[in-house]
């Protein structure tokens, strides 16, 4: 009995943290989101904030930002990371002699860097006083630097897109590569004979292979994107913000009678993700359940 | 006619060190092929043999040399657009596409359309016995049903050369008899020209109507299975075939005597005289003869006797030379190891290879 229980007791301690503050943090939000609220004297469930948010404009422009940015954000990382991998792919089978590992590592880089730092990096470059635009408007492709587009800090969200797609783009070659490198190096031989060329070959055998993981690896930056705070706190305006930014805003605004509305937009994350999170889960089982990979 | 011209091909690998030149080299191989032909390159392995098959493809760059089909230079055609065919060592199949799929991956590269190439596809499929396979992935067939679909996928296209590299060494021995049945019957049917690739002497011979024995990066000889065997034009060609009894000697006006003097025999065909090597098929010897006339009779000592499929195989120690021959049971039941034993040659049936 004892030594059944042991490696579950010694867990107790750690688990027991994460339990209490994960599910504490989440159910004391949920509650609160309610409008329950003992700190103002509300001990009543309702689901008034719920009804002020979807019924503000605030809300719904968020949210349509929040979905905006997490898709194209997820695409145009998926797109670079999936040629990325595709080249490095090919470049291996040209490179027999010298290694492609300098590449690799090269691709592997930005993965080590903190979203925040990305952030920054973009701001640094990206923004209208910034790297790009001085040496533009030094070498005198644009007038003045006011005349760079505005990328960051925009309403659109492109400087949030553009550092999630330096960010992520390798996470998908990463996810990407092993998965091609199972490729057989005969089956290009064969497919060769039997008259593929080499789009053909990407398109028959190629894609079909990678689809799988390219797929869940674009849900995982989706899902991530979509809840992420720091990038667009950094990268964003005020209004309209991404959901988690607006969150933050409503809870931070000065009034406590906001708290319930900031709660209910982070339950509203959560639902989404979780449901996003099962959709990902239902298609990868569909697509792991690809024969003949034994 | 579209016979298969290989003209002068050959392929230089460099070695790894560069002090040593060219570690591998075929060397110029000259080769035509009849169309509907079933021709085997027989050597063993590292002979250059799957060199010469991946460069008829394509697949691999020649150094110098053509390929024709016909009347039409493919030697700068790139291998897709050759219409050829090939059935590797392993099946090679796409595990992502179904049987049907993957046996109409080729007429989906000429672009025919979706009804009409799995209705091919099917067809195919019943033709080497799979029929109702179709909608399977490759890891539900049992490696034989494999390399099936992998013939499958080879014909279908009706391709103008089918290639195949050792398609069945991979398969076990029964399987491998019945595969050669089946690649038989379906060549015969389609008449189509086989390159066929293999190390295995008996596969050759029984699929082959014409063989080349391939040895050091060149080609030691062409012929039917039968022409090689009896007639090898070099010891390597006998050697590689399984000819061990080889007598190096003398012929002087029309008599061979061997160098250990084991054997002096007529020779019953017109030969200059000069140094030989006599070779003597191991089903030639024989332990009696009622009619000794024009046979050779060599003493020897048993050393060795194995039993095989209704033979025994012995090794006789001959002088100093070892001698293999092949008896019956009943002859067999006369002899054991160690005692000395009388073997007859009949003189029509010894070959010599000028030295």
């Amino acid at each position: 009995m004892w030594r059944k229980s042991k490696p579950y007791l010694l867990l107790l301690p750690a688990a027991a943290a994460i339990i209490l503050l994960f599910f504490g943090g989440i159910f004391d939000g949920l509650l609160k989101s309610f409008g329950y609220f003992p700190a103002i004297g509300q001990t009543e469930l309702n689901l008034a904030a719920y009804d002020r948010l979807l019924s503000s404009d605030a809300f719904w422009k968020s949210l349509t930002l929040t979905l905006r940015i997490a898709a194209l954000s997820s695409l145009l990382s998926a797109i670079i990371g999936a040629l990325v991998a595709i080249a490095l792919f090919f470049l291996n089978d040209a490179m027999k002699t010298t290694s492609p590992k300098v590449w690799h590592r090269l691709f592997q880089l930005p993965l080590t860097i903190p979203h925040l730092v990305t952030g920054y990096i973009i701001v640094l470059l990206f923004m209208q006083s910034g790297f790009v635009s001085r040496i533009l408007a030094a070498i005198g492709w644009i007038d003045d630097i006011a005349d760079f587009p505005v990328l960051v800090n925009d309403t659109f969200g492109w400087g949030i897109i553009f550092t999630y797609a330096w960010k992520e783009a390798p996470f998908v070659a990463l996810m990407l590569y092993p998965v091609l490198s199972r490729i057989h190096g005969s089956w290009r031989e064969v497919s060769r004979v039997f008259g593929a060329g080499n789009w053909q070959f990407i398109r028959e055998v190629v894609m079909p292979v990678m689809m799988p993981a390219w797929m869940v690896a674009t849900f995982i930056i989706f899902v991530f994107t979509f809840s992420a705070f720091e990038v667009p706190y950094l990268l964003g305006v005020t209004y309209p913000s991404v959901l988690p930014v607006y969150s933050y805003q409503l809870y931070t605004s000065g009034t406590l009678a906001d708290r319930p509305e900031a709660l209910a937009v982070n339950m509203i994350l959560a639902a989404i993700t979780i449901l996003l999170g099962l959709v990902a889960y239902y298609f990868s089982k569909r697509w792991n359940v690809l024969k003949g990979w034994g | 006619m579209n016979d298969l011209r290989i003209i002068n091909m050959e392929k230089r690998y460099k070695s790894a060190q560069p002090r040593e030149e060219n570690s591998f080299m075929l060397r110029p191989v000259r080769l035509a092929i009849r169309e509907g032909e079933f021709f085997s390159l027989l050597g063993p392995s590292g002979c250059g043999k799957t060199t010469l098959l991946k460069l008829v493809a394509g697949l691999l760059e020649a150094d110098g040399g053509e390929v024709w089909v016909g009347d039409e230079n493919l030697t700068n055609v790139p291998p897709e657009s050759r219409r050829f065919a090939m059935v590797f060592q392993q099946s090679l199949l796409f595990p992502h596409k179904t049987i049907e799929d993957n046996v109409a991956f080729g007429l989906k590269m000429q672009k025919v359309g979706k009804p009409q190439r799995l209705k091919a596809a099917r067809g195919m499929l019943e033709h080497v016995g799979l029929s109702g396979f179709g909608s399977r992935f490759p890891d539900e067939l049992s490696g034989g049903q494999q390399q099936r679909v992998a013939l499958a996928r080879a014909l279908v296209a009706n391709p103008r050369v089918l290639l195949m590299d050792e398609p069945f060494s991979a398969l076990d021995p029964g399987l491998r008899v019945e595969m050669r049945e089946l690649l038989s019957r379906i060549q015969k049917e389609f008449r189509v020209t086989v390159l066929f690739v293999t190390h295995d002497r008996d596969e050759a011979f029984a699929l082959s109507d014409r063989i080349a024995v391939m040895g050091d990066g060149k080609l030691q000889q062409v012929g039917s299975a039968r022409e090689l065997y009896e007639c090898p034009e070099t010891t390597t060609v006998a050697s590689f075939l399984g000819l061990r009894n080889i007598l190096g000697g003398v012929i002087e006006n029309g008599h061979f005597a061997s160098t250990d003097q084991l054997i002096e025999a007529a020779v019953n065909r017109p030969l200059a005289n000069g140094d030989y090597f006599m070779i003597i098929r191991p089903e030639a010897l024989k332990t009696t003869e009622s009619d000794q006339s024009g046979h050779v009779r060599i003493q020897g000592i048993v050393q060795e006797m194995k039993y095989s499929r209704g033979m025994y195989s012995l090794k006789v120690k001959a002088g100093h030379q070892f001698m293999e021959c092949v008896l019956t049971i009943s002859q067999a039941e006369k002899v054991a190891v160690g005692e000395p034993i009388d073997l007859f040659v009949d003189t029509k049936e010894v070959w010599f290879i000028k030295k």
